[in-house]
């Protein structure tokens, strides 16, 4: 590895050591860096001759990245943890040297709950983002009824933001999430129908999920993850661990290809660019109005009020935002030990050696050392 | 399914899968075995409820079915019944796939539909799955022990300190205190230690 700083820009791109790649995704409005890079010429830029695979379930981008089916995936900031650590599931080393975005998700809740809490608040709307206590409230009014049933919330995996941003926000209305409330797994494409056949009261989802929920009009967007958290990494690029080491070159020049889309993804009308790209049928298929909003800063409420200005609700580039920090490593791999997914008994050197594994921003400054001698070139 | 012999309990198989054909080849291949097919598409939002109320012993879905994550979070969410799961697959390496599933919960069928082997799938499934429950119980059960073990100890070093007896008179009579009170003996030896920790001033 040491060799690779020393390398010119020129030489890398003579030394990729395999130019064909096979990049798995799932598709959201955050999967635009990987999307448009292709759109953008930015891998063959660098070298490599990259073919996107739709995945249309987290597990199974999982199973191929793990068995070199795919040599790189999009993945959810707390999954290459889960997948190093053989949490639920099979054990296999992978790394992040590369955050893909922030931010992004939100909570929407249906509109038969949403009308309930606007009742006990005299008919009005109450102010957004939405207090936790209000569902604290609306749970202790329902246990009141022979037939109460617990709320059932919905996100898209076990080892997500949704889900521990979900649990924030219900424990910050003093809401025992474990006892009181169901938290269940959907697919994000079957999110709003859930929604709308009353199969859950709310879910945690990314864009374009909750805009789409919102002009369906069954469902309130209440509360952004930016009110929730701040700036923390949702979705990273992800390798094994081994394949990094079989082909670091390679690895370089798919990051400094990503590295540039989300540099071009920082310009406000590049976005709406990409709005019109992901609508169409081989990405979202969703219409610009579904997609667009999220893009443009714009958080959806319900159809009867304002849309929300949220400034970087979706981030894909700052001069910090891609550089994945030990920091993040860490505040994620808590996260997943409070919602019991992570064994207590973890000390916090044990942690520290997990992260280091896992978390590469060595590799990410040597990807910007390289783009740096290309530009003064 | 009729040639069923008594003695073999009838299994539940419920597939997910909008592929008409291959659960009629799935069918054909289970006709006369214990197993007893239900079929359901993959795109319902109210999945998790069907299956629920399915009463399958066992669920196959497509592995590039978008309702994986929701099926394999059975395991994951203590309110709903973990079941084994096994998938379609057209990997044309499954043997790697295999090795990367999780532990006893899933595994992969690959390539056609072989009648003579859909089966002997199904029993290794069940049985691998029937075998990590138990280590799961086991390993419940040993935390369990040592949890309550861990208090018996602190009780009984309480009593040896505090009434100068041996162990085994300090064992027996916390025993004698959780007979009497129809208790078990952790739940006696808890109370002491918080009943001791009380009188020294709440430390």
């Amino acid at each position: 590895m040491s060799s690779i700083s020393s390398l010119t820009p020129i030489s890398l791109l003579n030394q990729i050591e395999k130019p064909h790649l096979d990049l798995g995704i799932v598709a959201l409005t955050d999967s635009a860096p990987i999307i448009m890079a292709q759109q953008l010429g930015l891998f063959s830029k660098w070298g490599l001759n990259v073919e996107l695979h739709m995945q249309n379930s987290w597990a199974t981008l999982r199973d191929k990245l793990h068995t070199e089916k795919l040599d790189a995936v999009q993945m959810l900031a707390p999954m290459p943890m889960a997948s190093s650590m053989g949490l639920l599931g099979p054990a296999c080393p992978l790394l992040t040297a590369f955050n893909l975005s922030m931010n992004g998700n939100a909570i929407t809740l249906s509109q038969s709950l949403f009308d309930d809490i606007k009742c006990l608040n005299g008919g009005v709307i109450p102010d957004l983002p939405l207090a936790g206590q209000w569902l604290a409230e609306i749970i202790e009014k329902r246990k009141l009824s022979p037939s109460y049933k617990p709320l059932t919330f919905a996100v898209v995996y076990p080892f997500s933001c949704h889900h521990y941003q979900l649990r924030d926000w219900l424990e910050s209305g003093g809401i025992d999430v474990d006892k009181e409330v169901d938290i269940i797994i959907i697919p994000p494409t079957q999110m709003t129908q859930a929604l709308a056949d009353n199969t859950i009261d709310g879910f945690c989802v990314g864009a374009p999920w909750n805009t789409k929920a919102v002009r369906d009009g069954i469902g309130c967007t209440v509360i952004t993850s930016c009110d929730i958290w701040s700036e923390s990494p949702e979705k990273v690029l992800a390798v094994t661990q081994a394949w990094q080491r079989a082909n670091p070159n390679t690895f370089l020049a798919l990051i400094a290809a990503l590295q540039e889309a989300c540099e071009w993804l920082a310009f406000l009308p590049n976005r709406f660019e990409t709005a019109i790209k992901l609508s169409q049928p081989e990405y979202l298929n969703e219409k610009l109005d579904i997609i667009a909003p999220a893009l443009l800063d714009s958080c959806l409420t319900s159809l009867e009020s304002s849309p929300r200005e949220i400034p970087a609700y979706i981030r894909f580039y700052t001069r910090q935002a891609n550089f994945p920090t030990l920091a993040q490593g860490h505040a994620l791999l808590v996260d997943m030990q409070r919602a019991g997914q992570v064994p207590n008994s973890l000390t916090d050197l044990q942690l520290k050696q997990w992260i280091e594994q896992i978390y590469r921003p060595d590799l990410y400054q040597q990807m910007r050392q390289i783009q740096q001698q290309v530009a003064s070139m | 399914m009729s040639q069923v012999s008594q003695s073999v309990p009838v299994l539940n198989v419920l597939i997910i899968d909008d592929n008409s054909a291959r659960v009629a080849a799935v069918q054909n291949a289970l006709t006369g075995t214990a197993y007893n097919i239900q079929h359901l598409a993959s795109t319902k939002s109210s999945l998790l409820k069907e299956v629920e109320a399915s009463n399958a012993d066992i669920i196959i879905l497509d592995m590039e079915s978008p309702s994986r994550d929701t099926i394999e979070s059975l395991s994951v969410i203590s309110n709903y019944n973990p079941k084994p799961v096994v998938m379609f697959s057209t990997q044309d390496n499954p043997a790697l796939l295999q090795e990367s599933i999780s532990a006893g919960v899933s595994s992969y069928i690959s390539g056609q539909i072989d009648p003579q082997r859909v089966k002997f799938i199904l029993d290794v499934a069940v049985a691998r799955f029937n075998e990590f429950q138990e280590l799961k119980q086991e390993l419940k059960d040993t935390k369990e022990k040592l949890s309550s073990r861990k208090w018996i100890d602190q009780a009984k070093a309480l009593l040896i300190e505090k009434q100068g007896i041996t162990e085994q008179e300090a064992y027996t009579a916390i025993r004698k205190m959780a007979m009497e009170n129809g208790e078990k003996m952790e739940v006696v030896a808890k109370n002491l230690v918080s009943m001791a920790k009380l009188l020294a001033g709440g430390r």
